[in-house]
Parts: structure tokens; C-alpha cells; sequence
């Protein structure tokens, strides 16, 4: 039975768990829900998701929520079954810092970017709004001074944690939105091992496809 | 080598990773900072925790920060040695479950009871609009875990790591807000059994000492 997956793979937090998929190999269906409204549905929040968000993945008869869990949760079951790929370690003390990486993505880098790709994507698109530049300002440099952190973190590294792990992936989809909005790449760009850092993920396959299909899934999409 | 923690024990995060230490029945040695002021030092910054905070955990020359991820790696390392205490289960599938109850009280209960504490009681502002929104958001909140602890003692079933998470911001708050929690029959009872903890009153010892 395929692992099913409810969600808009342009939704940041999806986009994280199809990385996961498709770097572990792992075949899967992608269910979108009928809007964003029906996640509010008494029924999804029964059956699918307690506060009504996505992503929510079925892997036969079990359900699970939340992206990070979902990665951590997919690695545990499936790292090395369909191919090499290793994203978290089996060494108990590598993993550990694997995990503070990604508890660094949530706390530090994750609440400026979601802040920029609200004012600059999602605002005006799905609710009408103009984006506010006092805001913008403020977000930026909360960002910049946290890249100048990952600038550091990064020295003489490939990845976050010395070899390619789930703490690379995670920062991904959002990194992708606002990266892409060109007139906030240059806080990237500006600091050579983050530039470095993010080139070598975008050049990875399954990041590449991912992107592609949130891509192309957003261009097509349009009613919310 | 002791565990070492670098932070203050009044603080949830560090508190977080001490009731983890009780529960496991590790041996450590607490050392606060100087004062808030020092964790940010480009001293501290440069060997501790980048971004300027606590707690830090020190196993031996291993060095880990960020107060889930410290635990996580403690019951990797050490669940099962000093006693029989299981905070994540073997099984894949039940832990990938505690890990999801975790995130749940990192993204939908502790930051808004986290409000409420700076507001209350680091500002003293608990009039604050920004404080009274936080308490109609975490009444909807615990609506929601009033059903997910239908039927069950725990949020898993058996008490796990993401029912230690959940106490040590809700012991600064509950005292001014019990209604807010009472009035649901199941997470009073939850509250009632995370607080009678012998490990959880071991770490309110050592807050209360220092």
C-alpha cells in the first residue's frame, strides 16, 4: 500500500516531507484537499489533522502529522531500504546535533523567512493584502543577523552537520519562496558559504524535483 | 564525566531538560550563567549557543543546545540505563507519535503560553491585548487537547517525552489561569499526574533552591 500524503505540495511544510520521500526513494500519493477551507472541516479535524493543517501522511493504516515528525518518523522506518541515502545518522551523538539543526531552523531561521514570504507571497495572493516594508525591514534583518550566524556554522562545512542530513532539508521549501522573490536573494548571496551552502541543495535531485512540482502546482492553481 | 547544564533553573527550557535528567535518573551538575546579560557575550556566543541562549548541555566534550533536541539525544543515549523510565518508545510508529505530540506543544501550546508568562509576569503587563489574546487562543488550544487525551492517561497512552514538555510552562501560569485548564475534565487530570511527578517535583526543588 503506496504512503499517501494530504496536502498542496506548494505548502512549505508539504514540500518538506516530499524532499524526504523522494530522497529516501519512497513511492507516494499526493492528495490534495479539496481548499484550504475543508481543513477546517469537522471531519478533516476528526479523521486528519487535530488543528486543521497539513501535511498529514498515511503509511497503510497509520497517521501522522506534523512535517518534522513525519520526516523523522519516515527516516526511522525507511533510511536504507530503497537506496543510501542518509539523513539522520545512526551514531547517537552525530544524530543529536542533527536535531539541535533543525530545532535552529525552527526557532531562529524559520520566523523572519515565514514573516518575508508572508508580506511578499502570500499576502497580496491569497488574502488581498499589501505588503507592509515596515515589516519587510524588520524581518530582513532579523534574517540577516541569522545568516550571519548559518555563515558562520557553515565554515569549512558542506551542510549544517559536516554530510547531508534532514537539518539541510528542512530550512528548504521557505528558503525557496523568499529566495526567490530576487529582491531578497541578495541575503544569501552576500555571504559565500551560505550562497555555497544553498546552490549545492537547489543542484540536489530530489530538492530539484520537489521545487519543480511545488512550481508547477502553484502556477496551476487557482482556487483556494 | 557528569552531564554538565549550563542555564537557570527557573527557566522552561532548561527546566524542560532537567525534568528529562530526573526522569532518566542521569546524574548532573547544574551551573547557571552569571546573569542573562552573559549568554549573550560574544564570549559565550562563540563557545556555547550561537544564537545567545540556554540551555546548553555538555556530555563529557560533547557539546548539544536547543532543550528538545537535548532531550531526544539524552534518551537516545541513556534510556534504560539508570532505570526502567521509557519518555520515547521502541516502536517506530508509537515514537513517531510522541514525535508528533511534541511538535504539537511546540507549535500550538508553548508559544502561546510563552506570551502569557512574558506578559504577565516578565512585563507585568497582563492587561496587555497581546496577553488577553493569548489566553482566548490557548482556551481554544486545550479544547483541542482536552480530545486528544479522551480515553487516555497520556497523550500517547503512556506517559512519553511530550507530556514532560508540556508542564514546565504550564507551572508558571496555572496558579493565575487554573480555570482555564480545570475546567476540562481530561487535561485537569493530565496536569494533575505530569505535577505529582517525582522527577517533575525534584526539578521544582532544585528551582526553588537556586
Amino acid at each position: 500500500m503506496a504512503i499517501r500524503l494530504v496536502g498542496y505540495s506548494f505548502s512549505g511544510p508539504v514540500l518538506r516531507v516530499i524532499i524526504c520521500l523522494k530522497e529516501l526513494g519512497l513511492p507516494y500519493e499526493l492528495e490534495p484537499p479539496a481548499s484550504y477551507q475543508s481543513l477546517k472541516d469537522e471531519d478533516y479535524i476528526a479523521n486528519k489533522h487535530p488543528f486543521g493543517k497539513m501535511p498529514v501522511l498515511f503509511d497503510g493504516d497509520f497517521r501522522i502529522t506534523e512535517s518534522r515528525p513525519i520526516c523523522r518518523y519516515l527516516v526511522s522506518k525507511y533510511q536504507g531500504k530503497h537506496n543510501d541515502t542518509i539523513l539522520i545518522p545512526n551514531d547517537v551523538h552525530k544524530a543529536g546535533l542533527v536535531d539541535q539543526f533543525i530545532s535552529y531552523e525552527l526557532s531562529y531561521y524559520d520566523p523572519p523567512l515565514s514573516k518575508l514570504l508572508y508580506q511578499e507571497k502570500i499576502a497580496k495572493r491569497f488574502l488581498n493584502k499589501d505588503p507592509d516594508p515596515e515589516v519587510i525591514k524588520q524581518a530582513r534583518e532579523e534574517l540577516a543577523k541569522v545568516l550571519d550566524v548559518y555563515e558562520k556554522l557553515l565554515e569549512g562545512k558542506e551542510y549544517l552537520n559536516g554530510e547531508y542530513s534532514l537539518a539541510d532539508i528542512a530550512p528548504c521549501p521557505s528558503t525557496y519562496y523568499v529566495y526567490g522573490t530576487v529582491t531578497h536573494s541578495d541575503l544569501w548571496d552576500n555571504r559565500p558559504n551560505v550562497k555555497n551552502w544553498w546552490n549545492r541543495l537547489c543542484n540536489r535531485d530530489a530538492i530539484k524535483k520537489s521545487l519543480e512540482e511545488a512550481k508547477s502546482f502553484l502556477e496551476n492553481y487557482e482556487n483556494v | 564525566m557528569t552531564i554538565k547544564v549550563i542555564g537557570f533553573a527557573r527557566s522552561t527550557n532548561t527546566l524542560r531538560v532537567i525534568s528529562c535528567l530526573n526522569e532518566l535518573g542521569i546524574p548532573y551538575q547544574l551551573e547557571p550563567p552569571a546573569d542573562f546579560a552573559a549568554i549573550k557575550k560574544d564570549d559565550y556566543l562563540a563557545k556555547k549557543h550561537p544564537f545567545g541562549k540556554i540551555p546548553v548541555l555538555y556530555d563529557g566534550d560533547y557539546k548539544i543546545s536547543e532543550s528538545r533536541a537535548i532531550c531526544r539525544y539524552l534518551v537516545s543515549k541513556y534510556q534504560g540505563k539508570y532505570n526502567n523510565t521509557i519518555l520515547i518508545p521502541h516502536d517506530v510508529h508509537e515514537a513517531g507519535l510522541v514525535d508528533q505530540f511534541i511538535f504539537y506543544e511546540s507549535f500550538y501550546y508553548e508559544p502561546v503560553v510563552a506570551k502569557i508568562i512574558i506578559h504577565e509576569i516578565v512585563l507585568k503587563t497582563p492587561e496587555s491585548e497581546i496577553a488577553k489574546r493569548a489566553l482566548k487562543d490557548l482556551d481554544k488550544v486545550l479544547g483541542v487537547y482536552d480530545k486528544l487525551l479522551e480515553g487516555k492517561e497520556y497523550l500517547n497512552g503512556e506517559f512519553s517525552l511530550a507530556d514532560l514538555f508540556h508542564y514546565p510552562c504550564a507551572h508558571f501560569i496555572y496558579s493565575s489561569h487554573a480555570d482555564l485548564w480545570d475546567k476540562r475534565p481530561n487535561v485537569k487530570k493530565w496536569l494533575n499526574r505530569l505535577r505529582n511527578r517525582d522527577a517533575w517535583k525534584a526539578s521544582l526543588e532544585k528551582k526553588n533552591k537556586l
